[in-house]
């Protein structure tokens, strides 16, 4: 296997050990959140599926537009730059994308919260 | 494989796996999106928003792969285009990222349609027949 290929796997793992990791530990809470605001299990497991699917679509989406177009005789330390350069784009744009869904959960959660007490 | 049947079998391949990946997505968000637009007051509003909600997936993410152009700065002419292996593979790479940054898109977007279906388009909890946390 090439060294090329080697690094676009490994970036491919990283990309996706990150979603799961946060996926797993958020999961439980945001399902208790959705549970006391929405009270519809339709609702719960819509708005559950698309934060994993948010997570998993950034990620890959940042990791696979990565290329690693080094020279040939490109030394080790460069491909691990290069994957480095990947990585970061990974949780760059993981991070503003969960942003963005937590910025759209709390207008959720205090809208339908408001409509609720009243 | 020479470059150029490269180019035709990972265009049409490239088309697939938009096609498919939209699929799946849908497939996924499909039964919470349709209990919920059943929701919806009106049955006609229900029953549109369910054959929109394909299309919602579908479409970002042909628009995705489409709006990847071989064409750049370096490499204007078909010639150029198939003359490097390297540059094809990160085409392929970019309309398969462009593919899922689409859907990404579209699952925001219909997350906030949902979240206007939830605060303006219920029945009332009361006459919702849809299935509570508590049942």
């Amino acid at each position: 296997m090439s060294l090329q290929l080697s690094a676009f796997l490994t970036l491919l793992v990283l990309s996706l050990a990150v979603p799961t990791i946060l996926f797993l530990l958020l999961r439980t809470s945001l399902i208790d959140l959705l549970r006391r605001t929405l009270k519809v299990q339709a609702g719960i497991t819509f708005y559950s599926r698309s934060f994993l699917l948010i997570l998993f679509l950034s990620a890959l989406s940042a990791a696979i537009g990565t290329t690693f177009d080094l020279k040939q005789d490109s030394r080790f330390m460069e491909y691990v730059w290069k994957g480095a350069e990947g990585v970061s784009s990974t949780l760059e744009r993981t991070l503003w994308f969960v942003a963005v869904y937590v910025v759209l959960i709390t207008i959720l959660v205090a809208t339908l919260k408001v409509k609720d007490d009243e | 494989m020479t470059n150029e049947r490269y180019l035709v079998a990972s265009y049409f391949v490239g088309v697939t796996l938009a096609v498919g990946l939209g699929t799946i997505v849908y497939l996924f968000l499909r039964h919470p999106f349709g209990s919920l637009a059943d929701s919806v007051s009106r049955k006609r509003r229900s029953s549109t928003l369910k054959r929109l909600f394909p299309l919602g997936l579908l479409f970002p993410a042909l628009l995705g792969f489409v709006s990847v152009s071989y064409q750049s700065c370096t490499r204007h002419t078909y010639e150029e285009i198939v003359q490097n292996r390297s540059y094809l593979v990160e085409k392929n790479q970019q309309q398969i990222s462009s593919v899922l940054l689409h859907i990404l898109f579209a699952v925001l977007f219909w997350d906030v349609i949902v979240f206007l279906i939830l605060k303006y388009g219920r029945k009332g909890r009361n006459e919702s027949h849809l299935p509570t946390v508590d049942d």
